[in-house]
């Protein structure tokens, strides 16, 4: 469970430009949720995101991640927060373009120790489930907009982290290939139980999920 | 990390060449800079020593600071059946050195004339080697002179000439003979050539009066690198307090000086040169790291820590440095090894410094593996020190921030 408690986040704090990101955000999260945090641009909802997945700071509030209150710890302990609990989905699929389709699914599960068999298994069983299956060993960049972004919701699911934190995971994608992403991130949402955060304003995202959180200038408006 | 970093350098091969080209680069350029300068330093010392210095001379105390008939050794054959002991020496000879004039029908010239045992000299020093005319002494010469071609030239004296000497023997008695030109040198020190002549110590000794004594004792060792070693030898086998056993640093004193204020000057131009190596490799390694900002920020996002970023750097400079190493340590070394055979040639260069010692056109390549070996594994740390600053740059940017960089 992720629980946000009077969340506050600034740009340019104390100068003539400062941004008010986000206000006195009360927030839960629970297991298992397919969440969308929507808004027009500037809303708030990617610094919300990032906030969640420990990727950026807040100035007041307080985030917990289960029981564990996150915005206390020190970057390294918000580094091996994000590398054992939290998966990453970006709008521009950020695949590590040296490694081949099987290591990038791999790579998470590798820097937290799994085995090398433990890592081919699952890497087949996701694969197989976003049907990239018969990409492993090319690299990124011989792959379509579409398979590089199942290529990176593998990468963010395959080591079982409790949340994936997807930021506009479809802004890249056609209509047919987004659907497809959307369908699949639902099925990984109900078989492996986690919990999927997005961060968009696209309408097909809207029509997927359970629950929408709506933002304006960094309030929650809607929820 | 290992096998991403290996995975980094064949997939950007272009930086990768030109990483490994910069390190190759930068270690010959360094590497031959220093065999230079010590190849001409060891020439400098070598040709010094060949011509008449020896590596170890013995003395008795007080004849290099006062002089003069009463600090002559006595006892050269007791002093040589001790000497012939010692395994590290070549060769040895004892020297009697005075100085006289030697004159002509029209003019007269001061000079040090040096009685030699010239069987001997001709192992020793390469006096023999620096005849130019006539022939070098022989061990029965009698009042057979060889001189110097600049104080043949003062003298106008030719090989068959005839020269009048007149000097003060070991007795302080007057000693005067006629000698006779047999020979000219030339060894290229010009305060030597224009001094310098010798004649064989039997006939000098009885001339001088001098009874098989000697100015002291000059030693060739096998190997000049032992030359320590030799001489605390030779001070614990004659074990005498009125004796002193000096090698070359002492008795060339001004050239190692000379040598030692040149190496100040080298080694403030290699820092330099170290300063401006350093600088490139790091510009370079920023600009590269700079271009890849994005690349670690995603890494830093899905959870790798900053200590894992860093060793990704440290094994890809690892490797492209040993690589670079590998390829230029064999060309390096025989580069050395070949202009140490066969030396660079710059005409004149003998000519214009021929007051510090220099007395070929040659300026040999030291080679000397350890010294190749110490100035790779210089720059390969200065390779790794240049990672420093490329990581604390992408340190300071938030994970979020840098994977949106562009």
């Amino acid at each position: 469970m992720i629980k946000l408690q009077h969340v506050n986040k600034y740009f340019y704090k104390n100068e003539a430009r400062e941004i008010h990101a986000l206000c006195d955000i009360n927030l839960t999260i629970e297991d298992g949720e397919f969440t969308l945090f929507s808004g027009a641009s500037g809303c708030g909802k990617t610094t919300l995101l990032n906030v969640i997945g420990a990727l950026d700071t807040i100035d007041s509030g307080k985030i917990f991640f289960d029981e564990k209150e996150i915005s206390l710890l020190s970057e390294d302990a918000r580094t091996t927060l994000r590398l054992n609990e939290i998966g990453f989905v970006f709008q521009a699929y950020n695949l590590i373009p040296v490694l081949s389709v099987e290591e990038n699914i791999g790579f998470v599960m590798k820097l937290r120790g799994f085995s090398d068999k433990e890592i081919k298994k699952r890497v087949l069983e996701i694969s197989a489930m976003l049907e990239i299956d018969d990409k492993l060993k090319s690299l990124p960049n011989a792959l379509s907009g579409g398979q590089q972004q199942r290529v990176a919701v593998a990468r963010a699911v395959a080591a079982k982290p409790k949340i994936i934190l997807a930021d506009e995971p479809t802004a890249n994608l056609d209509s047919k290939n987004s659907q497809k992403l959307m369908n699949m991130m639902r099925e990984l949402n109900e078989k492996e139980g986690v919990s999927i955060l997005f961060a968009s304003h696209d309408e097909l995202i809207l029509n997927s999920v359970r629950r929408v959180v709506k933002l304006n200038d960094g309030v929650i408006v809607d929820d | 990390m290992f096998s991403l970093a290996l995975k980094n350098i064949l997939f950007y091969k272009n930086r990768s060449i030109a990483t490994i080209v910069l390190t190759f680069i930068s270690a010959m350029l360094f590497v031959a800079y220093v065999s230079l300068m010590d190849g001409s330093h060891k020439s400098m010392l070598e040709n010094s020593l060949k011509i008449y210095t020896g590596a170890i001379e013995i003395y008795k105390k007080g004849y290099r600071d006062i002089g003069g008939n009463e600090y002559l050794i006595d006892d050269v054959e007791e002093i040589s059946k001790k000497l012939l002991k010692i395994d590290g020496i070549e060769i040895f000879s004892a020297r009697y050195e005075t100085y006289g004039l030697l004159s002509n029908k029209e003019q007269s010239a001061a000079s040090m004339v040096g009685g030699v045992e010239p069987d001997k000299e001709r192992v020793l020093s390469s006096l023999s080697l620096a005849l130019i005319e006539g022939e070098f002494l022989k061990e029965n010469s009698k009042n057979s002179i060889y001189m110097g071609v600049e104080l043949a030239k003062k003298l106008k004296l030719h090989v068959g000439d005839e020269v009048a000497f007149i000097g003060s023997a070991s007795d302080n008695s007057f000693a005067a003979d006629i000698f006779k030109v047999c020979g000219i040198f030339k060894t290229g020190l010009f305060e030597f050539d224009s001094t310098a002549s010798f004649v064989s110590k039997n006939y000098f000794d009885k001339l001088m009066n001098s009874k098989n004594r000697a100015s002291y004792i000059t030693i060739k060792v096998k190997n000049l690198d032992d030359v320590q070693k030799v001489n605390s030898e030779i001070i614990k086998v004659l074990n005498r307090d009125d004796l002193e056993s000096l090698t070359w640093k002492t008795l060339m004193d001004t050239m190692v000086e000379a040598m030692e204020v040149d190496s100040i000057f080298g080694y403030i131009s290699l820092s330099l040169f170290l300063v401006v190596i350093f600088f490139v490799v790091m510009i370079y390694g920023f600009v590269n790291v700079s271009s890849r900002i994005k690349e670690f920020g995603i890494l830093r996002c899905i959870g790798l820590s900053k200590s894992k970023i860093f060793l990704l750097l440290f094994y890809e400079i690892s490797m492209l440095s040993t690589l670079a190493i590998i390829i230029v340590a064999p060309i390096a070394s025989y580069i050395c090894y070949h202009y140490s055979i066969n030396p660079i040639i710059i005409d004149g260069i003998a000519d214009m410094y021929k007051d510090y010692g220099i007395v070929s056109d040659e300026i040999p390549f030291d080679f000397n593996m350890f010294t190749i070996l110490r100035n790779l594994a210089v720059i390969y740390l200065l390779n790794f020190l240049s990672i420093f600053y490329p990581y604390m740059y992408i340190n300071s940017f938030k994970p979020i921030e840098a994977s949106k960089h562009v």
